[in-house]
């Protein structure tokens, strides 16, 4: 008697049609090997917001019955494998549902599987990757995070490259032939079943040892009892802002003490604040009153406001004065104005390199315009059949 | 009427209170346009404000339990009474004031709706509160063309031919939502002449929406704006270009800027220039073409949609604004 | 409690020949309330029409919002409670059905907003004459709610409404019923106290720090999850189970300083060796306390038990007045098709509130009076016969009786 449990870790809206896809391949695939399951998105993250984090379940069982003791459970609360479609979420999950940042691997069992789409290595995910404190093994999908919207989606084959790879870390729950058969019924499509397979040839899993991973304590709130919580559905508002950093001149906003955006963000905005003209289009135009505004007028991304929207960027009137740069690449939240004042020519010689490495690398967050998908797909598809990994 | 808080006209970007009563804590999709009108709408009214907002996504991503993005007070109300919470705050407060019970000062009162909870549910109820001189309040609907916080399903509000949740394009039918509803504030602004201030909004044109809430709190009474707001999520884009979509639909002339006060009728910004003839509209294709949700269009939806366009610059009464012509010949029979 | 002094001597007030809902609005002058809000329903909406009239002659000043619907009148008093002023409100029948999705929220929003429910039937078909269904509607949902049985109790219980609705322990909304046409058209005489009184026994609304206001900001009811309702929901329990106390201190203090004798949650009518009891709310009290009446001038003990309140539900009272009974009637205006005993609301609880009471007394559900059929002695006495049988046979009738209802003419 076995029930396997996988979770699906994705960024809400951009990757929901993918991590459902994942999740009923991987039951309709069990069910071709005599199993039973269910698959289902994690009701308390809906509704979804575009990049918030998100999670969707693929519960395994050998019969009916082993199955309804696991769904006793409102959801899994350890699973065989973690599947994070998106590496800037091995920071943590802090979903919209919860106060607090999740580890990525919190319901990874021991000698479960975490299983990354990334195109960083092992090692450097892991400074991302809190501690577990017990072994379980690290798995890579090369390649970029598959975002697309709500209605068109991107079918560049990064479902049924999970599903290959699925099959090398957990060959208990479902085989190779399995996905092959299922892939092939449900998308007619002899170029996925070649990726799922591709993905399954070139899958390798790396040990991790209890001590590995980032040793950094994640935030963690602890909630009120009834008997604290104020009466008649009431809290109190978030108090007014001040000056710049609590002094004279500018203005930073109070902000949530217990919502930090931890992990909202695949992108962040980096400021040249030499070229900027102090327009106010981003502080003006950004949703999420991120910008702290200094006393000289400038505009200092606060992070831990920032939920990486890319509007700032868009709006700014000078070239490369704002650029949306991979999260993946940070660890902190600190000011980028605070380090400018500290250390101008440091601060300018790290922007320049950043943008410059950047350029090759920039994240897709979605729709650009129509055919945009099948121009990406082409392009990725024949360097995937040409064997490279994206 | 008691007096109102007289808000003076902001001249530029540049005279922008950097106070927000806005901030963060929210938990609103990545680029939402509509979060960016609660900030410029609370930023243009002051801290001696109270909101009320319908349920809806500036609710539910909003104010999520334990933390909120609202400086100023802030109190939810139900879907269909947008309306009727501006009136009840407002009569509660001048009640108070006029009675002694209460410090008598000018309080802003803003209740804000989605288009599910404006153009829909919540129609009757606002009609009413527009008609009570009496009171001063503002009711802001933020249309972001969807029942947008329960999945996106279609709304009175929702453009035509889009695709939803309640209108996926399929084999039979390529066309679910074949409605147009789109001039909610001019429905509004015709039928309530107690009411002083009626305008139309979008947040890519920051100033001039900062502005129209400022003149309809200003000037008092039951006031009415409707801002267009574009939504990466519903509408299928990337989130960083919310503020390019709300430019080309003014620019194509899908949606007009407007404002009605004391029954005059003024056009805003690019509108304006498209109404005098100053620019040409741009071609609706090039704001479809943007959004995943009018993927599944054909070049004949695609002129359709344009004809629609079209016709509301070119055959209606008041371009942009009322449908209805004027015809002095003489009764039909 | 303080003790009756000297400087409390009675203020007179003055008579009236007044109607349940004129007494009402008697209470909401004597209240001073802030905001009203009305909308065309009969039976109940003679409040308003006596309302507007003391507004337009200056009697009271109020805003006086006619709303465009039930939802919206009930939603204009819930934020104007929110930001601090005294409200009242009120429906019949359909409308407050119309008005249900407000008067859910506004329960859970801990607002003391005051509402006249007339009771009337619900659609379909239209019928004007009473039921209890429409008020019964609410009773899980945290309104406070009582039944008036005269026009004299109206005025004083919306008085007492006030004071236990807005008092920070409590916060919760109030609903006052009054039976349709026999309460809300009838003419009585009612003693309206001085104004210098009420002010005594009713001190100003002060929401405190939960008030709407610029100066408060606080944010009101964010969306929550699985993680919080269930501790807010404890609040309202909690603030219910609070109230109950609250309304014994309000009947002391409104004993003393009107000089009255009220009971805070029943009226016991001769239960003290009664064998067999009738049980009900409003209206009906007037006949069946005639029967009891003209039953005891025939050496029966009979005896009736009138609930005023209904929420929070008088536990004790019920208990300690029914359980020396060899058996209990009670009479439901009202229906709860498909319940366990095929009866009425309030005989369910009545039963439910007897279940401990050793040695259990046994129940007996009438439903009567339905669409506002007059409740004749005949009917009186035939509720208390077969409860009679009851208490002789020792064991509960489960069939419930519709009393009255028409059978084929042969």
């Amino acid at each position: 008697m076995t029930t396997y449990a996988v979770e699906v870790v994705y960024r809400g809206i951009f990757q929901r049609t993918l991590s459902r896809n994942i999740c009923r391949g991987i039951v309709l695939a069990a069910h071709k090997g005599g199993k039973i399951g269910t698959a289902f998105g994690r009701y308390g993250d809906s509704p979804e917001r575009n990049g918030i984090p998100a999670k969707y379940f693929a519960v395994v069982a050998d019969d009916q019955l082993e199955l309804e003791e696991s769904l006793a459970k409102y959801e899994p609360k350890e699973v065989d494998v973690t599947i994070c479609v998106d590496d800037t979420l091995c920071k943590g999950v802090e979903s919209w549902a919860w106060y607090g940042l999740q580890p990525i691997n919190a319901l990874t069992k021991e000698g479960g599987a975490l299983l990354v789409t990334s195109k960083q290595a092992a090692d450097a995910l892991l400074e991302d990757i809190h501690r577990k404190g017990m072994p379980y093994r690290l798995a890579i999908v090369s390649g970029p995070a598959s975002f697309s919207g709500l209605w068109v989606y991107k079918d560049d084959h990064t479902d049924v490259r999970i599903l290959g790879a699925l099959a090398r870390v957990c060959p208990g729950l479902v085989s190779m032939e399995a996905y092959e058969q299922v892939i092939q019924e449900i998308w007619s499509n002899e170029a996925k079943v070649r990726s799922a397979r591709r993905s399954y040839d070139q899958t390798r899993v790396r040990p991790v040892e209890p001590a590995e991973g980032n040793t950094s304590v994640p935030f963690s709130f602890t909630k009120p009892g009834w008997t604290q919580m104020r009466e008649a559905l009431t809290i109190v508002g978030v108090p007014q802002g001040a000056g710049f950093r609590g002094g004279q001149g500018g203005f930073q906003p109070a902000r949530s003490e217990v919502f930090k955006k931890f992990s909202t963000r695949t992108m962040r905005p980096i400021v040249n604040f030499q070229t900027c003209t102090k327009c106010t289009l981003c502080w003006l135009q950004c949703p999420d009153s991120c910008f702290d505004v200094t006393p000289d007028g400038r505009y200092d991304a606060n992070l831990e406001a920032c939920c990486g929207c890319g509007v700032c960027a868009d709006v700014c009137p000078v070239a490369d004065c704002v650029t949306m740069v991979n999260e993946a690449h940070f660890n902190d939240n600190s000011s980028q104005y605070d380090w400018f004042q500290r250390d101008k020519d440091g601060y300018l010689r790290w922007l320049t390199e950043t943008v410059a490495q950047q350029k090759g690398e920039q994240r897709s967050h979605g729709f650009h315009h129509w055919g945009q998908y099948k121009e990406e797909i082409a392009a990725a598809a024949a360097a995937s059949e040409a064997g490279h990994d994206n | 009427m008691t007096t109102t808080q007289k808000l003076p006209a902001i001249r530029g970007v540049h005279n922008a209170p950097l106070e927000e009563f806005y901030t963060s804590g929210h938990r609103t999709c990545q680029g939402c346009e509509s979060a960016l009108v609660m900030k410029l709408m609370i930023k243009a009214a002051g801290p001696r404000t109270v909101v009320l907002g319908s349920t809806g996504c500036m609710y539910v991503a909003n104010t999520t339990y334990y933390s909120t993005p609202w400086v100023v007070p802030w109190m939810h109300t139900q879907l269909g009474s947008s309306g009727s919470a501006a009136t009840g705050a407002a009569a509660g407060l001048k009640a108070l004031m006029k009675k002694g019970k209460m410090k008598e000062e000018p309080i802003n009162v803003i209740s804000f709706c989605g288009d599910g909870g404006g153009a829909d549910m919540g129609l009757s109820a606002i009609s009413a509160s527009l008609t009570h001189p009496e009171y001063n309040h503002l009711v802001l609907m933020y249309d972001n063309e969807s029942y947008a916080n329960t999945d996106i399903q279609v709304s009175g509000s929702s453009p035509w031919g889009a695709h939803t949740s309640f209108s996926p394009p399929g084999k039979a039918r390529r066309i679910m939502h074949d409605r147009w509803k789109k001039n909610t504030a001019a429905m509004l602004a015709h039928g309530h002449p107690k009411s002083r201030y009626i305008a139309t909004g979008c947040a890519s044109y920051a100033v001039d929406l900062l502005n129209k809430v400022r003149r309809a709190l200003t000037l008092g009474g039951p006031t009415f704006i409707h801002s267009f707001d574009p939504c990466p999520k519903g509408w299928d884009y990337d989130p960083r270009y919310s503020h390019e979509l709300g430019m080309l639909a003014v620019e194509t002339g899908l949606w007009v800027q407007w404002e009605i006060e004391d029954g005059v009728l003024r056009y805003s910004g690019p509108s304006r220039m498209i109404a005098i003839g100053r620019r040409k509209r741009k071609p609706i294709v090039e704001y479809l073409k943007r959004q995943g949700r009018f993927a599944h269009f054909t070049e004949e939806d695609i002129a359709y949609f344009q004809s629609q366009v079209d016709e509301i610059w070119e055959k209606w009464g008041t371009p942009g604004v009322s449908s209805v012509k004027l015809d002095l010949k003489g009764d039909r029979a | 409690m303080t003790t009756r002094t000297a400087e409390e001597a009675p203020v007179a007030g003055r008579e009236e020949l007044i109607s349940g809902s004129e007494a009402i609005a008697q209470a909401c002058a004597l209240a001073d309330i802030d905001v009203v809000t009305a909308y065309p329903i009969r039976p109940y909406d003679t409040v308003m029409q006596f309302l507007s009239r003391l507004i337009a002659d200056g009697a009271l000043k109020c805003e006086f919002i006619v709303a465009e619907s039930e939802h919206s009148q009930f939603e204009i008093v819930k934020h104007a409670s929110a930001v601090g002023a005294r409200t009242f409100v009120g429906s019949s029948g359909v409308g407050w059905f119309y008005a249900l999705e407000a008067i859910a929220v506004t329960a859970g929003l801990r607002l003391p907003v005051v509402a006249l429910v007339g009771n009337r039937a619900l659609d379909d078909p239209g019928a004007f004459g009473c039921e209890h269904n429409d008020a019964l509607a609410v009773r899980d949902l945290g309104w406070l709610m009582n039944w008036v049985s005269t026009g004299q109790e109206a005025l004083d219980t919306a008085l007492i409404a006030w004071r236990v609705a807005e008092d920070p322990r409590v916060f919760l909304p109030c609903a006052i019923s009054a039976d349709g046409a026999f309460l809300t058209h009838s003419q009585q005489i009612v003693r309206v106290p001085d104004k210098r009184l009420v002010d005594r026994f009713l001190p100003p609304y002060n929401r405190g720090d939960l008030q709407l206001h610029p100066d408060n900001p606080i944010t009101i009811a964010p969306q929550v999850n699985e993680d919080w309702l269930m501790e807010m929901r404890k609040q309202t329990d909690a603030a219910m189970r609070r109230s109950r106390d609250v309304i014994i201190e309000a009947y002391l203090d409104f004993n003393r300083i009107f000089h009255r004798d009220l009971t805070p949650f029943t009226e016991e009518y001769m239960t003290e060796d009664a064998e067999v009891i009738l049980v009900g709310v409003g209206t009906l009290a007037l006949p069946i306390k005639v029967a009891v009446r003209r039953l005891r001038e025939q050496g029966q003990k009979v005896g009736f038990l009138r609930l005023k309140w209904f929420r929070p539900f008088p536990m004790p009272e019920v208990q300690k007045a029914l359980s020396k009974a060899k058996a209990v009637g009670v009479i439901d205006r009202d229906y709860s098709f498909g319940s366990p005993m095929h009866g009425g609301v309030l005989a369910h609880e009545v039963r439910s509130a007897l279940y401990d009471v050793e040695p259990r007394v046994p129940v007996v559900n009438f439903v009567a009076g339905l669409g506002g059929r007059e409740i004749t002695q005949p009917f009186a006495r035939e509720m208390f016969a077969i409860t009679q049988q009851a208490a002789q046979s020792g064991a509960s009738d489960t069939q419930t009786h519709w009393i009255g209802v028409r059978e084929n003419q042969e």
